[in-house]
């Protein structure tokens, strides 16, 4: 019963961490029905730049708003160099997401050139920043804790920004008819960018939290993470906030039980193949609507 | 004008013939220079400068009559197999290249090794400890001792030293994580300690969340890692971060600044066996280091400096070989008999050497000789 309650406390902290990577996805998903696979690298390019101010001595917490605020640059910099002219050229939509997965390539080659960061795994500040809690063999870490909260209330801000404000009434215009919202006068290229500068910065916040529960970062720490939260977000129902959060907990907790129970060798597959399942037994996801194609 | 062309055709000949004495002889070194286990090839490509440099300044080793001056030559291998084949195939077909130190990991070595044989280029390995690597061929040898001799103490340290009621074992799944685990698990019981449970990763693993908590479950006090710093150094922070109070035993490749670096003051108190260690207060060692550290800002570690005496031990059985003959080469290299920073060595019928293992720790920030 201790261990059972052990893996699902870890598999939960485990799944904040793709949770918070997935909402990135469901985030731009939403917008562009674009999978975005430069995001995991973004999140490692996020972690780096925290590193990168904390050795410079700003101190912890102006250290991840930099961050924040270089990922969502970066993000937006994807998007100007590389989507939007595509977009222009109404290139076909295979070619964008081919894009994407060559800038995340690129992204992850910079960050481990030697003069820049190396290849090599570097020491990250712990974020445990109060005592952890301790209840009978388990041990609660307060980064665990912080990541809880970071990622419930990144998630309320999101559903509030999309469901409420008025930039977010024309993300889901554009998300429904790109071609009517500019014609009412949505300025697309703009909501386009916005919306991948919030994903790029929630990416940065997921690279800082995730470094510092674990306490290492390495140029390729966004690859399979990147891989697991996106089959997080599909388990969820890709597009959908909340969904994403809740895929990443079923998938944190379906792999640490599975770890415990089965051996670390099925560890890394589990994602993978409740994504497998998801899909043949309800292709939207959890919380995903059938979409209506119009013709 | 016969004459003078027979004449200068001579002159020619001779020139070439001098210019050919004035040679260089290649040494390839091959091993990860990028990625997570980069900083044990730039090691070895370091040590292995420092030692040509120093025959170079001698004056070059000398085969039969003639001088020759020492080349290194750098390979990449990224730690990949795919990587280590070609560059294994790019060296042999460099007859200027006499011998081949790498390469890193016993199972890339493993994969590199047949095509060394196959080609007759005497390949020595400062580093792979697996059972079977020695013996896929003659022209095969490694400075460093099989991974059962390498855990012996290991499994001292865990046992009698620390004194480890349970013992644990994590292990990465590769061929040299599982054979090192496997030996490991033999030592303990070898040496009477209890070994209690075994938990493997992949090399990239950065969440030990329920490792932890198994080898909690199990009440282990003591864990040997069968694992490069890459995984040792993450462990070590995960064990820290949870509260986890559990000593940790490492191999020789544990012995490096990054370990350190990485884990900060989680670090503290992690034990390895090395055969060479750089605060050894002998003279020649002390003098090794300084030069090593002067040119490289850094110490060498044990695992670096066993590279920089395979680098000696080919020299000399060239020279004694007297003659560029891939075959006497090899022979000569059985009848090896170096005294280097690593120790003295001497190859057996397979072509393993033996080492003497010192006990380190990391104190106060630093690697010292362990006291307990």
């Amino acid at each position: 019963m201790q261990t059972l309650l052990g893996a699902i406390i870890n598999g939960l902290a485990l799944g904040m961490a793709y949770a918070l990577i997935a909402v990135g996805y469901s985030m731009v998903f939403g917008v562009l029905r674009l999978i975005n696979f430069s995001h995991g690298s973004v999140y490692a390019f996020g972690a780096y730049m925290v590193y990168f101010f904390v050795s410079l001595k700003v101190g912890l917490f102006p250290a991840i708003l930099i961050a924040i605020v270089l990922s969502g640059l970066l993000a937006l910099t994807i998007v100007k160099l590389a989507l939007e002219p595509l977009r222009k050229k109404k290139s076909i939509p295979i070619a964008t997401l081919i894009t994407t997965i060559g800038m995340s390539f690129i992204i992850q080659n910079v960050l481990s050139i030697d003069y820049i960061f190396g290849s090599e795994k570097h020491g990250f500040p712990s974020l445990n920043l109060f005592a952890p809690i301790v209840i009978g063999n388990i041990t609660i870490q307060s980064s665990q804790i912080i990541m809880l909260v970071v990622a419930v209330v990144l998630l309320l801000v999101l559903t509030y920004v999309v469901q409420k404000t008025k930039i977010g009434l024309a993300m889901r215009a554009i998300q429904q008819n790109s071609r009517a919202a500019n014609m009412v006068g949505v300025n697309v290229n703009f909501v386009i960018s916005f919306t991948f500068f919030i994903g790029g910065a929630c990416a940065a916040i997921a690279g800082a939290l995730i470094a510092g529960y674990y306490g290492i970062i390495s140029p390729t720490m966004g690859s399979t993470i990147g891989l697991k939260a996106f089959a997080a977000a599909v388990v969820g129902g890709i597009g959908m906030l909340h969904g994403a959060v809740v895929g990443g907990l079923v998938v944190g907790v379906a792999e640490c039980l599975a770890a415990q129970y089965l051996g670390s060798n099925v560890r890394d597959p589990m994602a993978f193949v409740i994504l497998i399942l998801i899909l043949i037994i309800k292709p939207t996801g959890f919380f995903g609507k059938k979409g209506i194609t119009k013709v | 004008m016969k004459k003078l062309f027979s004449v200068l055709l001579t002159i020619c000949l001779l020139l070439t013939s001098a210019a050919m004495a004035e040679g260089t002889i290649k040494i390839a070194v091959a091993a990860p220079m990028t990625g997570d286990n980069a900083e044990y090839g730039i090691g070895f490509s370091n040590a292995a400068k420092l030692m040509a440099d120093e025959w170079n300044a001698k004056g070059g080793v000398k085969i039969g009559d003639e001088a020759y001056q020492v080349e290194i030559v750098d390979f990449d291998d990224k730690s990949d197999s795919d990587e280590a084949q070609i560059i294994a195939d790019t060296i042999v077909s460099d007859p200027d290249i006499w011998g081949v130190i790498g390469h890193f990991a016993s199972g890339i070595c493993m994969v590199a090794a047949p095509t060394y044989q196959e080609y007759e280029y005497v390949n020595i390995s400062p580093t792979s400890s697996h059972a079977d690597y020695s013996g896929i061929g003659d022209y095969i040898f490694r400075n460093n001792t099989v991974i059962v001799v390498e855990t012996r103490t290991g499994a001292e340290i865990a046992v009698n030293d620390l004194g480890g009621k349970n013992i644990g074992i994590l292990s990465i799944d590769t061929e040299w994580g599982q054979s090192a685990g496997n030996a490991m698990e033999e030592n303990i019981a070898a040496v009477g300690g209890n070994f209690v449970l075994r938990q493997e990763v992949s090399t990239d693993a950065v969440d030990f969340a329920t490792e932890i908590a198994n080898f909690k479950a199990a009440d282990v006090d003591v864990i040997m890692v069968a694992g490069m710093y890459g995984t040792l150094a993450p462990f070590a922070v995960a064990c820290k971060n949870s509260d986890y109070d559990v000593r940790l035993v490492g191999c020789s490749n544990a012995y490096t600044d990054n370990l350190i670096s990485i884990a900060g003051d989680a670090a503290e108190g992690i034990c390895a066996p090395v055969s060479f260690f750089a605060g050894n207060p002998d003279e020649k060692t002390q003098e090794y280091v300084k030069a090593y550290t002067d040119r490289y800002g850094s110490a060498p570690s044990a695992l670096t400096t066993q590279a920089y005496d395979s680098v000696g031990i080919l020299l000399e059985a060239m020279e004694r070989a007297g003659k560029l003959d891939r075959e006497a080469i090899k022979d000569e290299m059985y009848n090896t008999e170096y005294d280097g920073m690593s120790g003295y060595t001497t190859f057996d019928e397979i072509g393993d050497a033996q080492k003497v293992f010192t006990k380190i720790m990391v104190k106060d920030g630093a690697f010292q000789l362990a006291e307990f």
